[in-house]
């Protein structure tokens, strides 16, 4: 939070009046935003608070926060997928992790948490773009969106218990036979959609009253077939104006909120003895989670420190003998450290060309235009399927090298079998 | 989604008629008990699976038809021409003058590179024509020359060019007694090669659908019109629209998908089944009311005791108790036929089709033990009655149903392998004795998976 805490010089009163300013713009700004009591209410860490401020947080964090999936997720649900999605992100405070899953309590934490987001990353600017009325048909060319909550997933916990060692490898192939087939699915769709949307954009060619589009999207498109909708889209935008409005309100007035943010983890501080609160914590765990892994922690130093014993010995062992090697081992060194260096050379030279052409980023309206009378701006259709393809094949070779890497693996155990044939799998 | 139909030989020409025909005229049929405007969703969900609306109106199915002989395609060409209701494309069809004489290899050595460019360009614009593609269905016969050698290239080809298309083979299992020397060479070695290469095999037995016809349609004279319309009538149960989710009206968009993902996710099992109860002639089923409940146990017990129809069901044979082990499970089976099953899936359409209850399919004693619960039952509904038929259940299984015919199938080759006899026959058109040896392995293989469920 370091980054924006700076101390403002004001009068007492000034900044009375404007933190319920700061905070109702940021409330109105987030998606179901709480209440500015909510705030307020955090900042004393009363229990009423805590629900809401889950919600919020998982509405922030969830990969597609549809309405429908607040509903009908279970607030353990969320609070779980919030607790992994933060772990993964690096939040530091173990209180966090240690509040209960039914989510009755801590609503100080997880103002904490919310406060943390917001400092430490572009949340806002993401959750404006993400609540964007699109009038356009638009494609994303990267997949930083679906990214940022990679290594935390919704899966039960239950998943990963002892059972799961004694599986058939039916089952097992089964699931994958399944996967694969929700894979063509999903690509039929794909397919289908873009051929939809062709063909729109070719039958709606010179309607848009915009030159440089000429032709409508989807949503224009539904605007004409359905005059009613057209209500219906001007209250989303005036939402997102109001919404915008907010947020450069937000902008003016952030200070006065990170100090307010202050003085709440300073009465944080004192109270969190992190001894004096676990007993209340933990008789309501369900499942070990903590315990193991205070083990496996401890374990890990232990692991850790027989290592850099290890180390140290082949250490001084290899030294031992590298000097009875004498000229020619020095030599073999040079040219290697040579040879490194020059390769290092040549992928930074390499990486420096690279940097030169903008890799495509973010989602892009589709345009369609007649040959020849390619816009000057945005991004050609060409680029995007250049890069598309450049790194389809760089996670191609990282596929082929795991799938080489569980070959081995495989043929490695089968040899430990005696009297098994191994027969390659057929594909399908 | 679309569908695109590969029909090819005889078989696959004449039984594709008949599904067409039986899918255009139980969507177009104005008894399907329900309003006007969830017809209109219907017909058109199954407009867009099976047929191209062209400018005028008229439907034309999403076809290809093969054949090395003219005589079939041409009948069938004229008889939907004469329907004047829909139609066949053309252009898409594919003849030739002379045949392949039952021999396999000679459909699929000689007969598939030949033609293979221009019926994969017949293909490739019939799947132009489709804003979605979700798969093929490829209809042929598995023990002839033409449908069944050059249904396995063809099938292979659109591996390789569509990888990402589901292939459905749709193959008819010949008559235990059946007139050709080699049926059961031509029979493993179209199976071992849609294994390969195909998704799914949904498989029909003559000697089944001849008794239903006789059994349960009360025809005298059984022709292959009435074979090939008992076929069409059971594939048309199992692939006009049902609804997506209980309780909404939206159709399925990709039954196909669907099905797949449901029954055959699994690369070794890939051998499906269809029953369909209540079966009977139109003129009975005027006198005749049925209860979902005595469907159901019905069609339940026709699945456990492995029976094709509902008057072959063995009321005898019982689920295993679920407490015991798998190995007390397989003694118990084969003692007494009961025939374990992978997955199912039950379609039921017309009337009152909430109310009917699927508890008994939900038996884990009928499923094989490795997989969970979830994964082994579905259930897909629909209140539009199909064919006149005001209640009717089908159901679509993957089980071990067919095990039996095919080590029998696998037996018989292997002893004529044995002696060498007509193997020259095969050799002569490049399918060496290693082709056949790789066969043999596959479906050994195939039948000791499904023995061990």
């Amino acid at each position: 939070m370091g980054r924006r805490r700076r101390r403002v010089d004001r009068g007492a009163g000034t900044w009375a009046r404007a933190l319920p300013e700061a905070i109702a713009a940021l409330s109105r700004m987030l998606p179901a935003g709480p209440s500015p009591e909510t705030f307020r209410r955090a900042k004393f860490d009363l229990p009423e608070a805590t629900p809401a401020l889950w919600r919020l947080l998982f509405q922030v964090l969830s990969p597609r926060p549809e309405e429908g999936a607040t509903v009908s997720l279970a607030l353990e649900t969320q609070v779980r997928l919030v607790k992994s999605v933060l772990r993964a992100q690096g939040y530091p405070r173990q209180e966090l992790a240690e509040l209960p899953e039914g989510g009755s309590q801590g609503s100080r934490e997880l103002l904490l948490a919310f406060s943390w987001l917001l400092a430490c990353g572009t949340l806002l600017e993401q959750l404006l773009a993400r609540t964007r009325v699109r009038l356009g048909d638009e494609m994303p060319v990267c997949e930083c969106e679906d990214l940022t909550c990679g290594g935390a997933s919704l899966g039960q916990p239950a998943l990963s218990k002892e059972a799961d060692s004694r599986r058939d490898v039916r089952y097992v192939q089964w699931l994958m036979g399944k996967l694969q087939c929700r894979w063509r699915n999903l690509t039929s769709s794909h397919q289908e959609q873009c051929v939809l949307l062709s063909k729109i954009h070719e039958y709606t060619q010179g309607c848009h009253s915009d030159q440089s589009l000429g032709h409508l999207s989807v949503a224009e498109t539904e605007l004409l077939r359905d005059p009613e909708g057209g209500q219906e889209l001007l209250r989303a935008l005036e939402c997102e104006n109001a919404r915008l409005e907010a947020a450069l309100t937000w902008r003016r007035l952030e200070l006065v909120f990170w100090q307010w943010m202050d003085t709440v983890l300073d009465a944080c501080l004192p109270s969190t003895p992190s001894a004096g609160s676990q007993p209340t914590f933990l008789p309501s765990l369900s499942d070990h989670g903590p315990r193991e892994l205070e083990l496996v922690a401890w374990e890990l130093q232990a692991l850790q420190e027989e290592l850099r014993v290890a180390v140290e010995v082949r250490r001084v062992a290899c030294e031992a003998q590298v000097q009875g090697w004498g000229s020619e081992w020095s030599t073999t060194m040079r040219s290697l450290k040579e040879a490194v260096g020059q390769e290092l050379a040549a992928l930074q030279k390499a990486w420096e060309q690279e940097g030169g052409l903008v890799q495509p980023h973010g989602p892009h309206r589709l345009v369609r235009s007649e040959a020849g009378a390619l816009p000057c701006w945005g991004l050609q259709a060409a680029e995007a399927i250049r890069a598309l393809r450049s790194k389809e094949a760089c996670l191609e070779a990282a596929l082929c090298c795991l799938q080489g890497q569980c070959r081995q693996e495989l043929a490695r155990l089968l040899r430990a079998l005696p009297g098994v044939i191994w027969l390659s799998p057929r594909g399908r | 989604m679309s569908i695109v139909t590969v029909q090819l030989g005889q078989c696959g020409n004449q039984i594709g008629f008949e599904v067409f025909d039986t899918l255009f005229s139980d969507s177009h049929c104005s008894q399907g008990l329900c309003s006007k405007k969830e017809n209109e969703a219907y017909q058109t969900s199954c407009k867009e699976r099976f047929f191209n609306e062209q400018e005028n109106g008229v439907l034309v199915a999403r076809a290809v038809l093969v054949d090395m002989e003219p005589k079939v395609i041409n009948q069938t060409l004229s008889k939907s021409a004469h329907s004047g209701r829909w139609k066949y494309d053309q252009c898409a069809c594919f003849c030739q003058k002379q045949g392949s004489g039952n021999n396999w290899a000679y459909g699929y050595s000689v007969h598939g590179p030949r033609h293979e460019e221009s019926i994969m360009n017949l293909i490739q614009k019939e799947v132009e024509k489709c804003d979605s593609l979700s798969g093929f269905f490829i209809i042929m016969s598995m023990a002839g020359g033409t449908g069944s050698g050059l249904g396995a290239f063809i099938t292979q080809n659109l591996q390789d060019q569509y990888s990402n298309c589901l292939k459905m083979n749709q193959v008819i299992w010949p008559y235990g007694t059946g007139e050709v020397i080699v049926q059961n060479y031509n029979s493993i070695l179209t199976l071992s090669h849609l294994y390969r290469c195909s998704h799914a095999l949904l498989f029909h037995e003559n000697d089944a659908i001849h008794k239903i016809c006789s059994k349960l349609m009360n025809i005298r004279q059984i022709s292959f019109k009435d074979i090939n319309q008992v076929l069409a009538h059971q594939l048309g149960s199992m692939f006009q629209p049902t609804y997506s989710v209980e309780g909404s009206f939206h159709y399925r968009r990709n039954p196909l998908g669907d099905l797949m993902e449901h029954l055959v996710p699994h690369p070794e099992f890939k051998m499906l089944g269809v029953r369909n109860i209540p079966q009977m002639s139109e003129n009975s089923l005027a006198y005749s009311t049925f209860t979902w409940a005595g469907l159901l146990k019905h069609l339940k017990q026709m699945l456990i005791s492995n029976a094709k129809m509902e008057e072959d069901i063995n009321w005898q044979v019982r689920a295993p108790l679920s407490g015991l082990s798998a190995l007390g499970k397989m003694s118990f089976s084969k003692e007494l036929h009961f025939n374990t099953s992978i997955a199912n899936l039950v379609i039921l359409r017309g009337k009152d089709v909430q109310s009917a209850d699927l508890g008994g399919f939900k038996d884990p004693a009928l499923y094989t033990s490795w997989l969970e619960p979830a994964h082994t039952f579905n259930v897909w509904k629909t209140q539009r009655a199909f064919n006149k038929y005001e209640k009717l259940a089908t159901l679509v299984s993957n089980s071990q149903f067919l095990v039996k015919p095919l080590d029998m199938i696998v037996g018989k080759a292997w002893n004529m392998f044995a002696s060498k006899a007509y193997i020259h026959q095969y050799t002569k058109f490049g399918i060496e004795e290693d082709d056949f040896l790789d066969s043999f392995t596959l479906l050994e293989q195939v039948i000791a998976s499904y023995c061990n469920l």
